[in-house]
């Protein structure tokens, strides 16, 4: 299992659309991916969970990768993160 | 250049009373009271583009202030005012030659032009996020304006202002022979389709060229007849629907509706009443026709655009005689052809009543698990055609757009509520058979932080279709310079393979509009 942490810094925090677009990014993995924020935890690929979880700008969540293309799945997920949120 | 209306409206009216006094007191124009008023009515059409510039980078999600820039660099009085240039010879105009002979800008503004300004708007808000971007964020604060400006100014001046100047020329012209080819034969069609173009919300684009029109020099806006007849035929049809209704809430939509539309606000009309019955709506667009060549026949031009109907009197005051022609006709045709072949219908007066009990959030008593119902009333409208490029790419889930008629949302199925957001512009439910579905309340609204949105959900409660969830201003979202489109998205629709769209266009709350 790969994981890596990441601060918000985008002022709306992963609202409505950006969570979309993190679920589209999610999908093209093979890897499960789980982003855990406290005591919370979502799959990834799950725009309602994701959405539930609330996170706010300088919220800081763990982002998990397990599976075949864990190495791949958790620098996509990075660079995602980083270019939008 | 919708929300710059109230400028065009001022000294619209003010041109046409200017005029008036003229035409009404001798000596007038020679007054300092002239010169005076003159001036006052005229200053949003002298620096039109920067007003334009300012509203386009706010629908744009640009930073105003920086579009404000773009807009009068375009007219800055170093530039010499595009208006005199007519009368220049080509040699006298003084050229910067920024590369010798491959990059050079002529020192040309761009008064009275719209098209090149919404472009070079567009283009700005484009380079101002990519920058926002990827710039750090140390250093954004500085980099990105100085960027933002400096990249557009050369564009504009170089490149987009001369290309798009000329491409604007061309759709003036175009407009302008469509409106007056085959003795108002052109007319006589824009007018039929004008109808056609408000339901399908385009008509907004013709402010674009009234607006090109106007600022030419001396200009006149002579597409104004086009749309004037068009309305009120529209006007005189739903009068005729009120009057002849024996439904007391047919009756009751429809009347106010028509004074509304004779006043030049038509969508009531059209939506509320003409559509939902199909003849009026014919009935009118045959009116229109006719009072729109009569219109171009008799070379009505108009001092504004966006005032239509009756108030039209004040834009239109060197065609008293003719402007009351194009409005009798136009009506006179609407009404008498609404009034002999449109029928009530006993059925579809039941109906109606059914529907409009519906409409007040009416909990239903039987749901089919395989149907979404209507969220909102108001206009549905194909995923692809929802203002934004995620919600439109279907990268959130396949479904439908809804342009709201009014600001309040039921639950489109029995479920829970999933999630809220925190700025109360969206809700996530999830119904029948793991439907997992956004209803996101306007394009961008999430910069609203909340205002004007009200939600009466929480996370976990459970719902049945026809609950009321959340209420929000229209007038608001719309102040604040977004789109109201509401995106009704079935995220998990890759799930449910028999996902179908059953209704588009005007519908009740609801009505089922997707089956999976």
């Amino acid at each position: 299992m790969k994981s890596f942490d990441y601060t918000i810094t985008d002022e709306a925090g992963i609202h409505a659309r950006p969570a979309g677009l993190l679920v589209k990014e999610a999908k093209k993995y093979q890897s499960k991916i789980v982003v855990k924020m406290g005591s919370k935890a979502a799959e990834a690929t799950k725009l309602m969970a994701i959405m539930g979880m609330g996170v706010k700008k300088g919220d800081t969540v763990t982002v998990e990768a397990e599976g075949g293309d864990e190495d791949v799945a958790v620098n996509g997920m990075k660079a995602f993160f980083e270019n939008n949120f | 250049m919708f929300l710059i209306l109230p400028a065009i409206v001022a000294s619209g009216l003010m041109m046409g009373l200017v005029e008036a006094l003229v035409k009404a007191v001798p000596g007038f124009s020679d007054s300092a009271w002239y010169g005076i008023l003159d001036m006052i009515s005229n200053t949003a059409f002298t620096f039109l583009p920067a007003i334009i510039a300012v509203s386009a980078a706010r629908v744009f999600g640009g930073n105003i202030f920086l579009g404000g820039v773009i807009g009068m660099l375009m007219i800055h009085p170093g530039l010499i005012n595009a208006w005199s240039v007519a009368g220049m010879a080509e040699s006298d105009i003084p050229v910067w030659h920024l590369i010798g002979n491959i990059f050079t800008i002529r020192q040309v503004g761009y008064q009275g032009h719209v098209i090149p300004v919404v472009i070079a708007v567009w283009l700005m808000c484009i380079i101002e996020k990519w920058l926002h971007k990827h710039v750090p964020e140390m250093v954004d604060l500085f980099v990105t304006p100085l960027l933002t400006v400096m990249v557009t100014a050369f564009l504009t001046l170089g490149i987009i202002g001369p290309i798009f100047s000329t491409a604007e020329g061309y759709v003036l012209t175009f407009a302008k022979w469509v409106i007056t080819v085959g003795y108002g034969f052109g007319a006589m069609i824009m007018g039929a389709l004008y109808p056609v173009t408000v339901v399908a919300g385009i008509h907004h684009m013709y402010n674009v060229i009234e607006a090109g029109m106007l600022s030419e020099a001396g200009g006149l806006n002579t597409w104004m007849p086009v749309a004037s007849a068009a309305n009120f035929a529209q006007c005189a049809a739903c009068l005729a629907v009120g009057l002849k209704a024996k439904n007391a809430k047919t009756k009751s939509v429809a009347i106010p509706s028509s004074l509304s539309a004779a006043l030049g606000i038509t969508e009531p009309a059209i939506f509320g009443v003409n559509l939902r019955f199909t003849k009026p709506l014919l009935c009118g667009i045959a009116g229109g026709a006719v009072g729109a060549l009569l219109g171009s026949v008799m070379h009505i031009g108009a001092t504004a655009y966006g005032v239509t109907g009756i108030p039209g009197y004040l834009t239109t005051l060197d065609y008293p005689l003719q402007y009351t022609v194009v409005l009798a006709v136009s009506f006179t045709i609407a009404f008498a052809l609404t009034w002999v072949f449109w029928k009530e219908d006993e059925e579809d007066v039941k109906k109606a009543e059914e529907k409009t009990q519906d409409q007040a959030g009416k909990i239903l008593e039987e749901t089919n698990a395989d149907t979404i119902y209507a969220p909102l009333a108001g206009n549905v409208i194909a995923l692809e055609q929802i203002p934004d490029d995620t919600f439109a790419s279907g990268v959130l889930g396949n479904g439908v757009g809804i342009e709201p008629a009014a600001g309040e949302v039921f639950a489109p199925f029995d479920g829970t509520i999933a999630t809220v957001s925190d700025t109360k512009h969206a809700i996530g439910l999830i119904g029948p058979e793991e439907m997992e579905m956004l209803i996101h309340v306007g394009v961008d609204t999430v910069k609203m932080q909340g205002e004007g949105f009200e939600v009466f959900v929480s996370e976990g409660d459970t719902v049945k279709a026809g609950q009321r969830l959340m209420t929000f201003s229209i007038d608001k979202i719309k102040e604040s310079g977004y789109s109201t489109t509401t995106a009704v998205l079935l995220n998990n629709s890759d799930d449910f393979g028999n996902f179908k769209v059953i209704k588009t266009g005007p519908v009740k709350v609801s009505e089922p509009i997707i089956t999976i």
